[in-house]
């Protein structure tokens, strides 16, 4: 019966998306807003009582079967189900959901109606296919969920349609995620081959009983997929040019649900990345290589939303160091905490810039702490969450956990400790730096906006779950069935330091005009170690070239899509098929040279005389002629088949 | 006698059709959709009172036994499910057409003949008359693109003519030499399926026949004609090109080669996939360089028939079936994007991505639909084109990782073009040519309705689709000697 009542829970934001987007009723903005938030929060309602009754521990691993295929000789069962990973990750991705939802109602009240229920209906969509990942127990649903969230990603980022730049950055992340989704699908493909079953649960074995060779490439593959979607090295530039989606999009799909699904992709198939040190040792270094990178980005960025961007790519490689030290449940608890913090910190960076006159510039926000208290303070929480200031807030409790998994983990596990300290340190350098500028008196008064109760509402219930979530990160660690790492006293102490020095690290910068200059100077770092720039030398550009050459246009410099102006389709393209054409040609000619005494040109009728010949043919086609001509062929055809007919009856 | 019915019904409908305008307007339109409702009618009750053996229904007749020629139509999951796209497209062609004026009757006429010609392709089994019916369904298409096309009409259907015509001559002769060297003079696949020719000989016949199907998938790098007959053609023809015309080639290929050439298609099928890998790509490829969006999509058309070309070569279950699957699934997604273009180019005059764009604000429902097949288009989960796709490549990973990872590069180049198109159409700010945009009518909007039904039921609960092509699946992967998996 339960195991029904699951399958429910992704339902509503599915219904709510047809409703929104197909629009039978032509609702208005408060139906569509309604509809919107009713079907945003409902999965909360209904998984609420689940996930509450499995921590207790009266609900058991339950797999909820929806329908089976029948592939003929074996069958695939799509299916649901609740274990440990998705019912703490479904709680949370409901939670933070709800929260962005609500906080959205408020956020997009001036759009037009018709934009609203585009992204209302393609939030709706996007956590249907979210809570899909999370829930899943087979990896065609999986899948599905996971390619469901790309889409709707791209639909978000380039919500404002009139802008090319958002087009650009939502076909960027799309292309991007889709090389590594290509790779996710490789390896489920070949674990499928693997299990001849697609339940996630048979899908694990099979890969670990697979021989060597295939089961590395399989979790090469699946942790390929992962870096993709986490937008972690090398695919990590689609995320902070996605910052062009609105913010409400940013807070739920690009830093606390859907990039972190990499995580749990690899959380869910972690035996299979364990069992390879090679593959475990890749995970944690892409892991901490990504840590340390975002967070030098983030530090040099004058744009808060991109800041944050940098950060979240930061926080999920903490993830990935976790499951590469052989700890997803500390990933786990990372995943969570980061979620509530990191959905704050977009939101409550969203009132700020609001309230500093739409600027998401950092420097323009002096005095918006004036102006919108509430936010500002839970901003304040959140940094302090994402900065990891010790004890009093559970983001540094989650990356303790994290650190201490490393350092536990052998010589290797400590150096990678060692350097993910240094991320830490850097971590609180940028993550006050919003809050020093926002504090600082506004060249003139800015004026002080309301607070609305439903944008300001899921901020102090986010704040307060920043705090409070110190309480949840043993907990969870200990549901996914792993141990809190305590290595000791002195490796405590030395994140406790790092956070502080981060926090003093962050006065100096924002208040020194000397760091302040360095760090305006620092483009290059700024510009994501200019990998954009990278990617477009040796990738996008020489495939632009190939597809110019092929299709026989002159190779441009730009044609993105505002860039496309040249109207000369110069050349004739296609050399394949015009070298077939040619082919025949030719061969039309040397058939035909001792019947015809000139050349003609039988397919492209390129000498005038046949072109004249075949607008003659043509003008008689329309002169009523060709209607006897079609009968004459009609009229043949019934005549063969009635004397067939005949022949049979004679 | 029922399987003859769904040749029979389109032919003598579109000669009664002709007549249709005599008992009042837009009679020919009706008359068409009632003989389309007619034949998918007889078509439901043969299936339903089908056979439960391989066929589901089976009809032979003599027609010159001292010729060896006889009718002989057989129906299974796989016929079935072609028979009902060509008369559900027919349905869809007529609804696409209604601004069509010129010589209506006409028109109307040649859309029943081309349906009526393309099902005996999909029913026969005396080789004879299918390298007839092969051949001569190249006529009312030829004559649909020549006379109701766009400006450069005419050199695209001689082109058209030339390719498919020159093409047949290799099914035809294979066919003849095979007819005249059985023992006795037969033209029966099942017969001929029998007899006992050499490796080398094998592969010579399968090449005769393989140039005729892949002409007609079309495969580079025998592809030219088909971007400039999509370009030329009006929506219905491009319509019946993509859903009906390529899928008989595929068709052939599923079919014929395992039954009658199993040692040469053993022999030949590495350089098959070889060459539908290189398609793939190349025509993926060609597409992000087009600037005409009909020209776009059929580029994506070559890249996607590439595909079932290698799923039949593959020789493997999941292969097969995902070759048979996308062959329904591009039916239906590429028909409905060359209704919307069609409707775009009816109402701005162009189809150049260029002048286009702005289109969610002027015609959401338009938008809506688009964004729909885009989906499809880059193979979304959730869409029979992604089952297809990914069943191919599951196939391909039991045969060759190579091929496979060719096949996966494809979907981020799906991304690519299919971002293009939709950026171009959709998204930015109307242009000139799309400032004032008639949203799509009730007539436009019911056929795209029914294909992403159809293309979203399929993906969603594919046992249906993939239990109907199984027999077929099966049949083909007997002779090979490979069983189920």
């Amino acid at each position: 019966m339960l195991a029904y009542f699951l399958l429910l829970v992704p339902l509503p934001p599915l219904g709510g998306f047809l409703l929104l987007a197909l629009d039978p009723y032509r609702l208005e903005r408060r139906a569509v807003m309604a509809v919107a938030l009713a079907a945003g929060i409902a999965p909360l309602v209904l998984f609420l009582p689940v996930a509450l009754g499995y921590f207790a521990g009266s609900i058991g691993d339950t797999i909820a079967p929806a329908f089976t295929l029948n592939f003929g000789q074996f069958e695939v069962a799509l299916a649901m189900q609740l274990d440990a990973l998705s019912a703490i990750a479904a709680l949370t991705v409901t939670v933070v959901a709800s929260c962005v939802m609500i906080y959205a109602a408020d956020y997009m009240a001036s759009a037009r109606v018709a934009d609203l229920r585009r992204f209302f209906a393609l939030m709706n969509l996007f956590l249907a296919g979210m809570l899909s990942v999370v829930m899943a127990a087979d990896s065609i649903v999986f899948f599905l969920g996971w390619e469901l969230m790309g889409l709707c990603s791209f639909f978000l980022i380039s919500y404002n349609m009139n802008s090319p730049r958002a087009f650009a950055a939502g076909r960027k992340a799309f292309v991007m995620t889709r090389i590594a989704d290509a790779a996710l699908l490789a390896g489920l493909l070949l674990l499928f081959l693997e299990a001849t079953s697609v339940r996630i649960a048979d899908l694990i074995p099979a890969g670990l009983a697979a021989p060597e060779q295939r089961a590395v490439v399989i979790a090469v593959l699946l942790l390929v997929g992962a870096l993709g979607k986490s937008a972690q090295l090398p695919f990590q530039t689609w995320l902070p040019t996605a910052m062009a989606g609105p913010t409400p999009v940013s807070a739920l799909l690009h830093s606390a649900t859907m990039v972190a699904a990499g995580a749990i992709l690899l959380i869910r198939f972690a035996p299979l990345i364990e069992a390879h040190p090679g593959v475990a040792a890749a995970t944690a270094i892409a892991g901490v290589a990504t840590a340390v990178f975002g967070a030098l980005c983030a530090v040099a960025q004058t744009d808060i939303k991109r800041l944050l961007a940098y950060s979240s790519i930061s926080q999920i490689g903490f993830m990935l160091l976790a499951v590469g030290m052989g700890a997803p449940g500390v990933a786990m608890a990372h995943f969570v905490v980061h979620a509530l913090f990191k959905s704050l910190l977009f939101m409550s960076a969203g009132v700020l810039s609001h309230a500093s006159g739409g600027t998401t510039e950092i420097r323009r926000l002096r005095g918006s702490a004036y102006a919108a208290p509430i936010s500002f303070a839970t901003y304040v929480v959140g940094a302090a969450a994402l900065a990891g200031f010790p004890i009093l807030s559970a983001g540094w409790w989650s990356k303790e956990a994290v650190l201490g998994a490393a350092v536990m983990a052998g010589p290797f596990g400590q150096f990678l400790w060692l350097v993910a300290l240094g991320s830490a340190a850097l971590t609180g350098v940028y993550a006050y730096r919003p809050v020093w500028s926002a504090l600082r008196s506004p060249v003139e008064p800015l004026p002080a906006i309301k607070e609305n109760w439903l944008a300001v509402g899921p901020l102090i219930f986010l704040a307060t779950a920043s705090v409070l979530g110190s309480f949840l990160v043993g907990p969870i660690v200990r549901t996914m069935g792993g141990t809190v790492p305590h290595a000791g006293l002195g490796v405590e102490v030395m994140g406790a330091l790092a956070a502080i020095a981060g926090l003093i690290g962050s006065v100096v910068v924002s208040f020194s005009p000397v760091w302040s200059a360095r760090i305006k100077r620092a483009r290059r770092l700024r510009a994501g170690m200019q990998m954009d720039a990278i990617y477009y030398a040796f990738l996008v550009r020489p495939y632009r070239r190939v597809v110019h050459k092929l299709s026989g246009r002159n190779a441009r410099k730009d044609t993105s899509h505002e860039a496309e102006t040249d109207r000369t389709d110069g050349g004739m393209g296609d050399p394949v098929g015009t070298a077939t054409v040619n082919l025949g040609l030719w061969l039309a000619r040397v058939v035909t040279a001792p019947f015809v005494p000139d050349r003609f040109d039988l397919v492209t009728m390129r000498s005038t005389r046949e072109v004249r010949r075949a607008g003659v043919w043509a003008r008689r086609l329309q002169t009523g002629r060709l209607r006897t001509y079609v009968m004459a062929i009609a009229f043949g055809l019934g005549v063969l088949v009635i004397l067939g007919w005949g022949m049979t009856w004679g | 006698m029922g399987l003859s019915l769904q040749i029979l019904l389109p032919f003598f409908g579109g000669l009664a059709v002709l007549f249709a305008p005599r008992f009042g307007r837009d009679m020919e339109r009706w008359g068409t959709v009632a003989v389309m409702a007619l034949t998918l009618v007889v078509l439901l009750y043969s299936v339903v009172n089908g056979d439960s053996g391989r066929w589901l229904a089976f009809t032979r007749i003599d027609w010159a036994p001292s010729f060896g020629i006889q009718v002989l139509l057989a129906m299974d999951g796989l016929s079935a499910a072609m028979l009902a796209i060509s008369a559900g497209l027919g349905i869809v062609c007529v609804f696409v057409s209604w601004h069509v004026t010129h010589r209506s009757a006409m028109y109307h006429a040649v859309i029943c003949w081309t349906i009526a010609t393309a099902n005996g392709v999909f029913l026969s089994f005396d080789l004879l008359v299918f390298a007839f019916f092969w051949e001569l369904m190249i006529v009312p298409a030829f004559l649909l693109i020549g006379l109701w096309g766009h400006g450069q009409r005419e050199s695209a259907a001689m082109k058209f003519l030339v390719f498919n015509a020159v093409a047949g001559l290799g099914l035809l002769a294979a066919v003849f030499w095979m007819g005249a060297t059985a023992p006795e003079i037969t033209f029966d696949a099942f017969v001929l399926a029998e007899s006992d020719y050499a490796t080398w000989v094998q592969v010579l016949l399968l090449l005769g026949f393989a140039l005729a199907f892949m002409v007609k998938l079309p495969v580079p790098p025998f592809h030219a004609w088909l971007p400039d007959a999509h370009t030329q053609a009006p929506t219905a023809g491009s319509i019946l090109l993509a859903g009906l015309l390529l899928k008989t080639g595929a068709y052939g290929l599923f079919r014929f080669p395992p039954l009658l050439f199993p040692d040469g298609l053993m022999a030949l099928a590495p350089y098959g996939m070889a060459l539908g890998a290189f398609g793939v790509l190349y025509g993926a490829i060609l597409a992000c360089g087009q600037f005409d969006a009909k020209r776009l999509i059929a580029y994506t058309s070559i890249s996607h028939m590439s595909i079932v070309l290698m799923g039949v070569c593959g020789g493997v279950h999941f292969a097969l079936a995902g070759a048979g699957v996308e062959m329904v699934a591009h039916a239906f997604s590429s028909s409905a994007l060359f209704l919307l273009i069609g409707a775009l180019q009816q109402r701005t005059g162009t189809r150049d991505l260029r002048d286009l764009g702005g289109l969610q604000k002027t015609a959401p429902a338009f938008a809506t639909s688009f964004a729909v097949f885009f989906a499809a288009a880059l193979a979304m989960p959730g869409t029979a084109n992604f089952l297809g796709e990914a069943l191919v490549i599951t196939g391909m990973f039991q045969v060759n990782w190579a091929f496979a990872a060719i096949a996966l590069l494809s979907l981020i180049v799906s991304v690519l073009y299919a971002t293009r198109l939709i950026g171009a159409i959709v998204f930015g700010k109307p242009k000139a040519a799309t400032a004032t945009f008639e949203d799509l009518k009730p007539h436009e909007l019911w056929p795209i309705i029914a294909l992403g039904a159809g293309t979203l039921f399929f993906g969603l609960f594919p046992q249906t689709l993939v239990g109907w092509l199984r027999p077929a699946v099966d049949a083909a992967l007997l002779p090979l000697g490979v069983g189920a998996p």
